[in-house]
């Protein structure tokens, strides 16, 4: 008889094992059938400011594709993905999901990159008969306030890097901190969360500071940081405003004055910033080094693809979601979004980041939390992220439905 | 709040005024000739970023890129405006321009990202610009004051090309009366044509020496553009004094903004023009339109 | 001119025809399309009958679906009454906008529209917890409406709301140019000092312009939000005034009719260039250089260029008299 728990290890087992298929299979098997394909759509940003994220998102996608249709598909139909451009405009966004649901009849949606999108995407999923799994949108609002039962995110949100970090923090030597942010609804909730978060570890933050988005000269904020007193400098911005901020800091000199702790370390602002980089700490959404036999398989997929192309947040990130994606589908048996999302719920997947729990009651992936410190390192042309501390998931994720940490 | 901190931010505000500067004296020069609003002026401030960049890979040069990129993207300028906008000149409405240009806007970025790819490029500043200065106790970065120096240097520099060279005269001539002018026997077409070729290399040096500051990346046009127009407003459009003066008291409203109110930093700019326009209508030191 | 009527008649009908003859996907592009037909008709009051160019109509838009997202969102009154207390708001915001930006003409007045359209984008962000900051406003509902009507909460129905609303807006902004009140502006558009000489108080018919103007383009903001399901700060941000003036400039300054066609051809332009391929930015742009080198006067006046007789003299170039002539 089957019983309940059985069925559960099942789940997790054959989660795992479409999840590590995925990743180590050889190219050479046969191609998936001439059957229907699965059809998923990638709503993301081709042109205007976020076009690099947007270009990663498209690149894993194209990677995954070729992984699975080479292991025969998933459900034995090939996969397909169907790129849209938004421009990193809501309305856009909106028009553009539509056409994929009502003319592509993709009802499978990810790859969205900015927060503000997504949040104008939700309350029309269940009109769509559609599933969005996030893979990098960091506003915590989206599965708190904003929650509806046909979103699930993937990824790291912003209170959860923040969480990391706060607790990395506590035992730091650094003991007033001033916490910078963009202006957006991601940095205000990153910022806040650390806020909170470093509260409770006893130290004390002197300011909090917003800069517009996309401001790109930072030297009102950068005096204010040297004028607080503050020993640890908490950054919340990312893509152009991360890299104007730290060349603008490294060029008044303030990392030697203040340790800069950072929401999201990007491979792409270390290979901007060069040598400027090393030093640079902060939570990483994906862990480049870390030594699990699913990331090295992903990593050197990757690599052998993108000809020594570093894996950056967003495709660690963007490989995971659809990891996530796939394995409930194969629990589903079925590519209908209903049943996606009831195979969704409670799924434990070992993915790139570890083992990552999609839970029920808020559809917010938990996943392991990663401090790491810049460094250089031999197997790769650029320095990267070496991992210092890992978060267990129940640590690491905000309490169902909301953006703080009762733990 | 000691005497060094003040000096800090006065520095900081004028550091970016130099900037600005660069990308709104050759707005207003051009309206001043042409009286059109270059609405891909941003575009062009990115192009000269990249080219600079590029310059600098290849020749690892940052002088070479402080010259040749603005001589190149000056070029370009040139070539569209004999293309293109000089067929507009006897039109009434200003809306062929707007068009024109915003065009010009749009494709100019898509060929910056074609080219280059979405991927920002690393900035460079040279070694000897990398320093850090002390100042009363406060540390500002060496690229800061070069840039203010830049800044000072080009304003000497035009202000003395405008006011002792022929080619000026003939500039503000036209900017006066472009009908005397040309029944005087002056080729006004070429006047125009050189002209925009200088507004637009005096973008394209502001886009150089920017992306050491912000890096290059695609969009960095987008919001300075606005920024331009708004300095050439409060200065008067077509004065070039007006748009020095302007660069300066945007800089200076940017970075106290950020600092004190940093809820309305992004509006702080637009309540100034504000109150100019009411006082003034014509900007600082415009004529009325 | 009966054969005019019955060609509009015609026109109108195809109109009311046109969801069952596209796919739904095409429905919801065009429903936005004549959104952005009636923005665009909308400045042109200001643009094509004042030649007062705004650099800050995303304002009206703004304001509108801000307005009407706040309303139905909180108040849950029926759509109709709050897309309609949302134009309402706008305008008595536009009044005091109209009465600042009017004091100067040209650039300046394009700059102050400007200014005040930023300022909103601004105000968003500071007052994040009415506004939602960058997220802005999501899940706007479309409540019954009075007498518990439903059909505009469907899409077809929204769109016959829209198509409504856009016929509406024009013939009232067509009647508008045509009366009395619209000879006053066409004098003050060719000649100020004369008509100012003659007694007409100008800057309170440029003033009624501007707030006339900012009303139909919330009308146009309500709907989208509506619409949509959101509002969000792109909305206001300068962008959408830079599009709307190239709609209006492209469809045909002056004309009321160029300016919506010029809205439906920029969306379905970029909807579906988009789609063909990466490199759309460039194509987009190249066409609206070539609009400005080889048709001047728009698609308005491409098409109207087509009924009018051909001319014994050929005209020296665009004038607004050819465009009035074609409106």
């Amino acid at each position: 008889m089957i019983t309940r728990q059985t069925m559960t290890r099942r789940r997790v087992l054959k989660g795992t094992a479409g999840a590590s298929a995925l990743a180590a299979a050889p190219g050479f098997l046969r191609h998936a059938g001439a059957a229907a394909p699965i059809r998923i759509g990638i709503p993301t940003v081709v042109t205007g400011g976020y076009a690099l994220l947007g270009s990663q998102v498209i690149r894993t996608c194209k990677l995954v594709k070729k992984l699975t249709d080479a292991r025969g598909g998933l459900l034995g139909q090939p996969v397909e993905f169907f790129y849209q451009d938004t421009q990193g405009d809501p309305a856009t966004c909106v028009r553009k999901c539509q056409e994929l649901v009502e003319r592509d009849n993709c009802r499978i949606l990810t790859g969205v990159i900015v927060s503000s999108e997504a949040a104008a995407m939700l309350p029309k999923l269940e009109e769509w008969n559609a599933i969005f799994i996030s893979h990098g949108n960091g506003d915590g609002r989206l599965t708190a306030e904003l929650f509806v039962p046909r979103f699930f995110r993937a990824n790291t949100s912003a209170p959860m890097g923040a969480r990391a970090l706060a607790l990395y923090l506590k035992d730091a030597p650094e003991k007033k901190f001033i916490a910078l942010a963009s202006d957006a609804a991601w940095g205000r909730s990153s910022n806040t969360a650390f806020e909170a978060q470093i509260k409770k570890v006893g130290k004390e933050i002197v300011d909090m500071v917003y800069a517009p988005v996309a401001n790109k000269d930072y030297s009102p904020y950068i005096i204010k940081i040297l004028q607080s007193g503050a020993q640890g400098c908490y950054v919340a911005l990312q893509g152009d405003e991360a890299r104007a901020f730290y060349s603008q800091a490294t060029q008044y000199g303030l990392a030697e004055r203040v340790q800069f702790f950072t929401e999201i370390v990007a491979q792409a602002d270390i290979k901007v910033l060069g040598k400027d980089a090393i030093g640079l700490m902060g939570s990483s959404r994906y862990p480049l080094t870390y030594d699990i036999p699913q990331n090295t398989a992903f990593r050197e997929a990757f690599m052998r693809e993108y000809k020594n192309e570093i894996p950056d947040w967003t495709d660690g990130e963007m490989y995971q979601a659809l990891m996530i994606l796939f394995a409930a589908i194969e629990k589903a048996g079925s590519t209908e979004p209903g049943k996606i999302a009831a195979a969704m719920e409670d799924l434990e997947v070992t993915s790139v980041k570890g083992p990552v729990l999609m839970r029920r009651c808020d559809h917010q992936g938990e996943n392991q939390g990663f401090v790491v410190k810049v460094a250089r390192n031999d197997k790769y042309a650029e320095p990267v992220g070496e991992i210092v501390k890992i978060y267990p998931r129940e640590v690491n994720t905000p309490d169902c439905r909301s953006s703080s940490f009762s733990k | 709040m000691t005497f060094g901190f003040i000096l800090a931010q006065c520095l900081s505000a004028l550091s970016q005024a130099a900037i600005l500067f660069f990308i709104a004296c050759g707005l207003t020069l051009i309206f001043g000739i042409m009286r059109i609003v270059n609405f891909a002026h941003g575009a062009i401030f990115m192009l000269g970023a990249y080219v600079g960049l590029t310059v600098l890979a290849v020749t690892g040069s940052f002088l070479l890129s402080l010259l040749l990129a603005p001589v190149a993207v000056g070029g370009i300028g040139m070539a569209f405006e004999w293309i293109f906008l000089r067929h507009l000149y006897g039109r009434r409405e200003g809306g062929a321009y707007l068009l024109l240009t915003f065009g010009l806007a749009i494709v100019l970025s898509e060929l910056i990202r074609v080219i280059w790819g979405p991927q920002p490029l690393a900035s460079g500043i040279p070694d000897y610009l990398r320093g850090i200065v002390v100042i009363l106790g406060q540390p500002f970065p060496l690229y800061r004051l070069f840039l203010i120096a830049s800044g000072i240097a080009a304003a000497v520099a035009i202000w003395q090309f405008l006011e002792r060279t022929r080619a000026g005269l003939l500039i503000r001539a036209v900017a006066q009366n472009a009908e005397m002018v040309h029944a005087l026997g002056t080729d006004v077409a070429l006047v125009r044509t050189g002209v925009f070729g200088l507004g637009c290399a005096m973008a394209a040096l502001g886009g150089v020496l920017a992306a050491p500051l912000v890096t290059a990346f695609l969009g960095m046009g987008t919001n300075v553009v606005i920024d331009a127009f708004v300095i050439v407003i409060i200065g008067g459009m077509g004065s070039f004094a007006g748009s020095l003066i302007g660069s300066i008291l945007v800089g200076f409203v940017q970075v106290l903004g950020a600092y004190y109110f940093q809820d309305l930093a992004l509006a702080f700019m637009y309540f100034l023009m504000l109150i100019v326009l009411v006082i003034r209508p014509g900007g600082l030191l415009g004529k009325e339109d | 001119m009966s054969g005019k009527a019955a060609g509009c008649a015609l026109a109108v009908v195809a109109c009311a025809l046109l969801p069952f003859a596209i796919p739904q996907y095409s429905l919801s592009v065009l429903i936005e399309a004549l959104i952005f037909g009636l923005l665009a008709m909308s400045l042109d009051l200001l643009v094509g009958y004042c030649r007062l160019y705004s650099f800050g109509h995303a304002a009206a838009y703004g304001l509108g679906a801000y307005a009407a997202a706040l309303i139905l969102t909180h108040l849950q009154l029926p759509l109709p009454i709050g897309i309609a207390l949302a134009v309402l708001a706008t305008t008595l915001v536009a009044i005091p906008i109209a009465w600042i930006c009017t004091r100067s003409t040209g650039v300046s007045f394009a700059m102050l529209t400007l200014a005040f359209a930023q300022l909103g984008y601004a105000m968003l962000f500071r007052f994040r917890d009415i506004t939602g900051g960058s997220d802005g406003i999501t899940g706007i509902p479309r409540p019954p409406g009075p007498w518990g009507i439903t059909w505009f909460q469907g899409k077809i129905g929204y769109y016959y709301l829209v198509l409504g609303c856009l016929i509406v807006s024009y013939l009232v902004c067509r009647a508008i140019v045509r009366s009395a009140f619209g000879a006053v502006l066409s004098a003050i558009r060719e000649n100020e000092p004369k008509a100012v000489a003659l007694g007409y108080d100008t800057r309170l018919y440029k003033i009624t312009t501007v707030v006339l103007s900012y009303a139909f383009g919330a009308l146009a903001g309500a709907l989208y939000a509506a619409f949509a399901g959101f509002a969000s700060p792109e909305l206001f941000f300068w962008l959408v005034s830079g599009r709307a003036l190239i709609m209006v400039v492209v469809g045909g300054a002056g004309t009321l009719i160029g300016p919506i066609l010029g809205g439906v051809f920029f969306i379905f332009l970029e909807h579906e260039l988009s789609q063909v391929t990466d490199l759309w930015p460039l194509v987009f742009g190249s066409i609206f250089m070539a609009f400005v080198m080889f048709a001047p006067e728009g698609i308005w006046g491409l098409l109207s260029s087509r009924f009018k007789p051909v001319p014994g003299i050929p005209s020296a170039g665009p004038s607004d008299e050819t465009s009035d002539a074609a409106a």
